[in-house]
């Protein structure tokens, strides 16, 4: 079953456009990346489906309601965490809890305090004295604290240090094995390829890949570096169709693969060579050729 | 209702809101010494003048006629531009809090996280401001009849009558702020909401006074809201205003409920 589907998304603001036909679908239980260039227009398909903004075209659906329709049914099982995250600057981490728990018709002191424990966050500092970690680290909470079904974050670990980005992943990982669906916005490959299992890219609006990470690793060019037993062999060589080198000296080759690996390994058994080295599936190359603007990058 | 959002809302309001009170309440009572000690100057001689007279008109909004007297200058105290602009600066600032203010700070996109729709918050925040107004207005009323206790003043309003311009100045508090709050549901910035609704309502006031000694203002005062709002007569007569209160309060009413209606259906964008 899937938690979010959206089918032709569009925004338009007046001219500009935000995003243009995107469609996706999100299976619940799913670390899903939603990776992108600034601008790409991530937190736009974002607001969309927490109904900040009203869609000019297509449709998107959240637990198969309506996202503007039924927008504050789907938040009652929603955590979400804005880009730009704002507080109020009077509240503190424990006002924060009470309040938005009466919100929501729940005590959230419990667990909220729990995960402030989890955080390291005091809770008794106003946000105006809070540095910006502490503001982030606030916004976490107010979106965990809930345990709700589907967390959307829109680059959450823009000011956490690497300690806690570390304790938001393993977090993270825990609601999914326990079946909530995260929604990851990130325009930081490393980040999505170490926590997510299925990644979407948006580019200029448009959404340009939509597949597990397995799927898009076997898609990936891999390197390689291939050492001749001398100069004049390296020179003598013809290049094979699969390989696209980039650079050529002193007998050695460095290239991308562009083929199947036992293309190379048969091709690599006729030769004289001394060394051959390829390299793990390079996403961020893949990643870079979706990113770029020129290309049509699939 | 949700008592989160109100609970919040109450939050940031409530010092701003006894400030404005408790000023307003200041006011009255040394309005009522000033007119005390100055009140057989008044009767004698001033009240005489003719450009005097035409300012008192003018701050009254209304003629003045045969009502010179102590009576129609107690009325000042219930309409002195110093007590509009509290009231005003008050409830300007209280209703463009939201959705502007939201949205200007940023804040409205962690509100709008929560399971709320956006006609509940905006009725909530709504509550929270009629709420005020009654504190703010009712401060200032109980100054204006302790000063009155207090001193021997000649002639005065009645309870029953403070509280027929009480509520006449309630429901003209209605009507700004409804306006507020459709200028509020209109922009993403809180200094333009409040700009906005600020010059309405000083353009109302200018209107107002221009209208008693200007013949061209008088064709154009029924457009200002201080043209329902009028102490004197209400003191004088001791009669309901019914007419005032009812255009005042469908003003308000369709204000508020356009700005909902606007602030429903928009784009929130706060990057």
């Amino acid at each position: 079953m899937s938690v979010i589907v959206a089918e032709n998304l569009t925004k338009h603001y007046g001219r500009r456009v935000g995003v243009e036909g995107v469609s996706l679908s999100v299976p619940a239980g799913t670390l899903f990346g939603f990776l992108g260039p600034n601008g790409a227009g991530k937190t736009t398909t974002i607001r969309l489906l927490l109904a900040l903004l009203r869609r000019t075209d297509g449709s998107a659906t959240v637990f198969g309601l309506d996202c503007w329709r039924h927008a504050h049914r789907i938040k009652a099982d929603v955590g979400y965490v804005p880009g730009d995250l704002r507080l109020y600057d009077w509240m503190t981490a424990r006002d924060a809890i009470g309040i938005f728990g009466e919100v929501r018709g729940r005590d959230l002191t419990g667990s909220g305090l729990k995960l402030a424990g989890r955080f390291n966050l005091e809770t008794d500092v106003r946000v105006r004295a809070m540095s910006r970690g502490m503001r982030q680290k606030l916004g976490l909470i107010l979106a965990l604290a809930h345990d709700p079904k589907l967390l959307i974050l829109d680059e959450p670990t823009s000011a956490l240090d690497p300690l806690m980005q570390q304790v938001l992943y393993d977090e993270l990982r825990t609601r999914a094995t326990g079946g909530a669906t995260v929604f990851f916005s990130s325009h930081t490959l490393s980040e999505v390829e170490e926590l997510c299992d299925r990644v979407a890219v948006l580019r200029e609006g448009k959404l340009v890949a939509c597949e597990s990470l397995d799927a898009l690793r076997k898609r990936a060019s891999r390197q390689v570096t291939v050492r001749f037993k001398d100069s004049e062999a390296s020179r003598s060589a013809a290049v094979p169709a699969f390989l696209d080198v980039s650079e050529r000296r002193d007998g050695l080759w460095l290239g991308t693969l562009g083929g199947p690996v036992m293309d190379l390994v048969k091709w690599a058994a006729t030769m004289p060579l001394t060394d051959l080295a390829i390299s793990e599936p390079n996403l961020e190359t893949l990643f870079k050729q979706y990113y770029r603007q020129d290309g049509d990058g699939s | 209702m949700n008592r989160g959002l109100i609970h919040k809302s109450l939050r940031e309001v409530w010092p701003a809101t006894l400030l404005c009170g408790a000023g307003l309440m200041a006011f009255e009572v040394l309005f009522t010494f000033f007119l005390r000690s100055f009140q057989d100057m008044i009767d004698v001689e001033i009240l005489k003048i003719d450009f005097v007279r035409s300012f008192i008109e003018g701050l009254l909004g209304s003629d003045v006629g045969a009502a010179v007297s102590p009576k129609a200058l107690d009325a000042l105290a219930l309409v002195h531009p110093l007590v509009l602009a509290v009231v005003w600066a008050h409830e300007i600032t209280l209703c463009t809090r939201m959705p502007a203010g939201e949205v200007d700070r940023g804040t409205i996109d962690v509100l709008f996280g929560l399971p709320v729709s956006r006609w509940r918050v905006y009725v909530c925040e709504s509550l929270v401001w009629v709420c005020a107004g009654m504190v703010v207005l009712g401060l200032g009323a109980a100054g204006y009849a302790i000063g009155h206790l207090a001193v021997d003043v000649k002639a005065q309003a009645g309870l029953e009558t403070l509280f027929m311009v009480v509520v006449n100045m309630f429901a003209l508090y209605l009507a700004v702020g409804g306006l507020a709050f459709l200028t509020s549901s209109l922009s993403s910035r809180r200094g333009r909401a409040v700009a906005v609704t600020f010059g309405i309502v000083l353009a109302s006031f200018l209107l107002t006074f221009l209208a008693q000694f200007w013949e061209p203002a008088k064709t154009l005062e029924y457009l200002s809201v201080l043209k329902y709002y009028k102490p004197l007569l209400v003191i004088r007569d001791g009669a309901w205003p019914m007419g005032d209160i009812a255009v005042l309060t469908a003003a308000a009413v369709a204000l508020w409920t356009a700005g909902g209606v606007f602030f429903s259906r928009r784009d929130i964008c706060t990057v």
